[in-house]
C-alpha cells in the first residue's frame, strides 16, 4: 500500500472512531421512585420536560390501550404529544371510553362512544396533560393517558424502578406524574453513560 | 253521594281501608344484590339504571341465571368453590354430578326507612284509625338478600325482610327459589327457551312490585275482592265472596318460562298454591285444596336502527352503551278458585263453597333514551254467592268485579337524578258500595323523585294525592270524605 493510501485509511478510520464516539455519548436516565403516603410506586410516569428550541416529531406508530375483563390495560399509558392511541375493546360487553378533562381542563373533555368486541377507535392526543380514562357504563373502570412533550419517558415497575433510554447529552428537567401523588421536578445532566436520578413522590 | 251506615260497619270499613293503606306504604321490597358487585368487582350501575330497576344488561344477567350474558367466567373476580372437578361429569352416575358454590357467601343487605307527612285527619277518623301527621322512618325495613348461581344451569334467590315497620318481628320471606336455566337444551330447544323455577316467588308480573323503585305499591296489584267486609246484627243474607288474593303477593309453586329470541319474547306458566300466608301477618290467608295458574306472554320490539346494536345486549350510544329503544306489549291471565266454608266453618248447613276467580290484563312499556313510559290495565272477576241462613239456601249472586291499572313515566334528568309521575286507579263497584271511597273509581297521583347519592344509596321523595276516604261526621251523622294525601321521603341503601 502506498503512503497516500495509508493516510487515507488512517483518516477514514479516525473519522469513524470519532463518529462512533459521538453516537455513544447519548445516555440513559435510570433510577428509583420512592413514595410517601401513597400505596405503590408502580405506574408513575417519569419524563423529560420540553427542551427549549427543540421540536420532536410524534411517532407514527400507534399505541394500544385495551379494555379487557372490565379493566383498562395498561392502567397508565405514557405517550408523546401527537401520538395516536387505538382504544380496543376485547370484552364481550359494550364499553365506552371518555375523559372528562385533560389535567383538569374540561374543554378538552371527549367521549369516544361505544364499540363492540374486537373493534377499536383511535384518537390523536395533541394536548399535554393527564387524561383520566373512564367508561360510563362501568364506573369502576379507570385508566390514564399521560401526554408528555418529549419522546424521553418511562413508567415505573412494581418496585418503582424506571429507565429512559437514548437521551442526548444535556441539561434537562425531569417531571413525574402519579395518580395519587403530587408532581415532582428534578434536574439532571446527561452525558455519555447512565445518569441515575432517584425521585421521591409525595401525596 | 252521602250514605248512612252504622258505626260498627263504618269501623270495619275503616279497618279495611286502613289495611289497604298500610299495605300500600309498607310493601316489602326485595331488590338489588351487591353480592354481584363483589363477585364481579363492578358497580351497581352495570346492571341497574336506578336500583332495583334493571337496565338491559341487568335483565340479560338475570335471565341468564345471574351470570354475565357472555363469557361469564372471564369476569368473575371471586372464584367459586368446586364441589367436584368438571371431569367428574364423565364419571356420573358413578359419582355425584359436579357442581359449585359461590366462593364467598353471597349476602347483601338493604335498609329503607321513610319519613312521611300525612294530611291532618278529621277528628272522627283519629278515634278509629289514627295516622300521625308526621312519622319518622315508617316503614323501617331491613332485608337480607342472597342470590347467585350453582354452576352453569342452576341459579338461586332468597330474600327475607328481617324486620319491617319497626316491630322487629313483622318480616317475612319474599322470594326463595331455585331455578334451572335452559332446561330446553335437553329437548334441543333454543337457548333459554325453557327454564323452570320452584319455591316461593313473585309472579312474572308485567312490572315487579317486589323490586319496584317506588315507595308505594301499585294499587291494582293490592286489590282484593270482598263482597261485604262486615255483617250487621240480625243479618241473615250474606254475600260470600271474600278473596284476599293479591296479584302482588309472592306465591309458592313451580313456574316454567323462557326468553327465546334474544329475550325479546318471554313466556311463563306458573302453577301455584294460590293465597298463602305471606309474611305470616294475616291468618285469613290460608292454603286451599285447589291450585291456581298464572300465564304471561310478552313481546318486545327492538326499535334500534343499527342491526348490530339491535342484537347486542345494550345499544351503542354516542356517549356509551344504553338501553335499547323499544316497545313491549304483554298480556297475563291468572285463574284461581277460592274455597270457603271448609268443614262448614261459616255455614254449617253447607259444604265447601267454590268460587272461581280470574285476573287478566295487558301492559305496555316504551323506552327511549332517558325516558320510560309504562301502563297496565287489568280486570278482576270473582264468582259470588248469596247465602240465606234463615232459609238455609245458597244461590248465585252478581260477581264481584273490578277494573284498574296504572300508568306512569320515569325520566333520567341525570344518571343520578330521576323524576317520575304515576297514576293509579281502581274501579270497584263493590268497594264503592261498601263505602271504601267517595266515587266508584279510586284515583291516586304520585309524582316523585329519586336521587342516587351514590350507586348504592338513594334519597327518595313521593307525594301521593289520594282518593276520598269516608268517615262519619259526629255532629250530623253524615258520611263525609277526606283525602289522606301524604308526602313520603326516605333513605335507602344496600351493601
Amino acid at each position: 500500500m502506498g503512503r497516500l493510501s495509508r493516510v487515507i485509511v488512517l483518516v477514514i478510520s479516525s473519522s469513524a472512531l470519532l463518529l462512533l464516539a459521538g453516537v455513544s455519548r447519548a445516555g440513559d436516565i435510570k433510577g428509583k421512585v420512592t413514595v410517601q403516603g401513597i400505596k405503590s410506586a408502580e405506574d408513575i410516569a417519569v419524563y423529560v420536560d420540553a427542551v427549549p428550541g427543540k421540536k420532536f416529531d410524534a411517532p407514527a406508530e400507534h399505541v394500544v390501550i385495551d379494555q379487557k375483563k372490565m379493566t383498562f390495560v395498561p392502567h397508565v399509558t405514557v405517550i408523546m404529544q401527537g401520538t395516536t392511541v387505538d382504544f380496543l375493546n376485547s370484552d364481550p360487553v359494550g364499553h365506552n371510553v371518555y375523559w372528562p378533562s385533560i389535567s383538569g381542563n374540561k374543554k378538552l373533555a371527549h367521549n369516544m362512544g361505544t364499540w363492540p368486541q374486537g373493534q377499536k377507535k383511535s384518537f390523536q392526543f395533541s394536548d399535554l396533560g393527564a387524561a383520566p380514562l373512564l367508561c360510563n357504563v362501568h364506573p369502576e373502570m379507570s385508566g390514564y393517558a399521560v401526554i408528555v412533550p418529549t419522546p424521553y419517558f418511562a413508567i415505573t415497575d412494581k418496585e418503582g424502578n424506571y429507565t429512559i433510554k437514548n437521551v442526548p447529552p444535556g441539561h434537562y428537567t425531569m417531571l413525574t406524574w402519579s395518580e395519587e401523588g403530587k408532581p415532582t421536578t428534578q434536574s439532571v445532566d446527561v452525558n455519555a453513560g447512565t445518569a441515575t436520578v432517584d425521585i421521591t413522590v409525595k401525596k | 253521594m252521602k250514605l248512612r251506615a252504622s258505626s260498627v260497619c263504618m269501623s270495619a270499613i275503616l279497618i279495611v281501608v286502613g289495611t289497604v293503606f298500610w299495605i300500600l306504604v309498607s310493601t316489602p321490597r326485595a331488590s338489588a344484590i351487591p353480592a354481584f358487585s363483589r363477585k364481579y368487582q363492578t358497580s351497581c350501575s352495570t346492571c341497574h339504571n336506578n336500583y332495583p330497576e334493571l337496565n338491559d344488561f341487568g335483565e340479560a344477567f338475570k335471565k341468564n341465571g345471574f351470570k354475565f350474558p357472555k363469557d361469564d367466567e372471564l369476569f368473575v373476580k371471586e372464584l367459586p368453590v368446586l364441589l367436584g372437578a368438571k371431569a367428574q361429569k364423565e364419571a356420573f352416575p358413578g359419582a355425584i354430578f359436579p357442581g359449585e358454590i359461590p366462593g364467598s357467601l353471597p349476602i347483601a343487605f338493604r335498609y329503607s326507612g321513610n319519613f312521611s307527612w300525612n294530611a291532618k285527619q278529621p277528628q272522627a277518623l283519629q278515634a278509629t284509625a289514627f295516622v300521625p301527621q308526621t312519622d319518622l322512618f315508617v316503614p323501617n325495613t331491613f332485608t337480607i338478600i342472597s342470590a347467585g348461581s350453582f354452576g352453569q344451569n342452576l341459579a338461586f334467590w332468597v330474600d327475607d325482610d328481617i324486620s319491617a315497620g319497626g316491630t322487629g318481628a313483622g318480616g317475612g320471606l319474599g322470594d326463595g327459589y331455585l331455578r334451572y336455566n335452559d332446561l330446553g337444551h335437553i329437548f334441543h330447544l333454543p337457548k333459554n327457551a325453557l327454564n323452570v323455577r320452584f319455591g316461593q316467588f313473585e309472579l312474572d308480573l308485567p312490572f315487579t312490585q317486589a323490586r319496584s323503585i317506588y315507595p308505594s305499591a301499585y294499587d291494582v296489584f293490592s286489590e282484593t275482592a270482598v263482597a261485604q267486609p262486615s255483617t250487621t246484627p240480625g243479618q241473615t243474607v250474606f254475600q260470600t265472596t271474600n278473596n284476599s288474593f293479591m296479584l302482588g303477593t309472592p306465591q309458592r309453586g313451580i313456574e316454567f318460562g323462557g326468553y327465546p329470541n334474544n329475550g325479546n319474547f318471554t313466556w311463563s306458566v306458573a302453577i301455584v298454591d294460590g293465597t298463602n300466608s305471606a309474611y305470616g301477618l294475616d291468618s285469613s290467608l290460608t292454603a286451599r285444596n285447589t291450585k291456581d295458574v298464572y300465564v304471561r306472554v310478552s313481546q318486545r320490539f327492538n326499535l334500534e336502527r343499527d342491526p348490530e346494536s339491535r342484537n347486542a345486549v345494550q345499544a351503542a350510544g354516542p356517549s356509551g352503551p344504553r338501553d335499547h329503544t323499544s316497545i313491549r306489549f304483554g298480556a297475563f291471565y291468572y285463574h284461581g278458585q277460592n274455597q270457603l266454608n271448609y268443614g262448614g266453618s261459616q255455614f254449617s248447613f253447607l259444604g265447601t263453597i267454590d268460587e272461581p276467580f280470574y285476573r287478566t290484563g295487558g301492559d305496555v312499556r316504551f323506552k327511549y333514551r332517558k325516558m320510560e313510559l309504562f301502563g297496565v290495565g287489568l280486570v278482576g272477576h270473582d264468582n259470588n254467592h248469596s247465602v240465606d241462613t234463615a232459609a238455609q239456601t245458597i244461590t248465585n249472586a252478581p260477581a264481584v268485579t273490578y277494573t284498574g291499572g296504572f300508568a306512569g313515566s320515569n325520566f333520567w334528568i341525570y344518571p343520578w337524578l330521576i323524576a317520575y309521575m304515576r297514576y293509579d286507579f281502581v274501579n270497584s263497584p263493590t268497594d264503592f258500595a261498601n263505602g271504601v271511597s267517595e266515587y266508584q273509581t279510586r284515583n291516586r297521583f304520585s309524582p316523585g323523585f329519586q336521587v342516587l347519592v351514590r350507586a348504592n344509596i338513594k334519597v327518595i321523595g313521593e307525594y301521593q294525592y289520594h282518593w276520598g276516604q269516608p268517615y262519619i261526621d259526629p255532629a250530623t251523622g253524615n258520611t263525609l270524605f277526606f283525602r289522606p294525601n301524604a308526602f313520603v321521603g326516605g333513605i335507602d341503601y344496600v351493601f
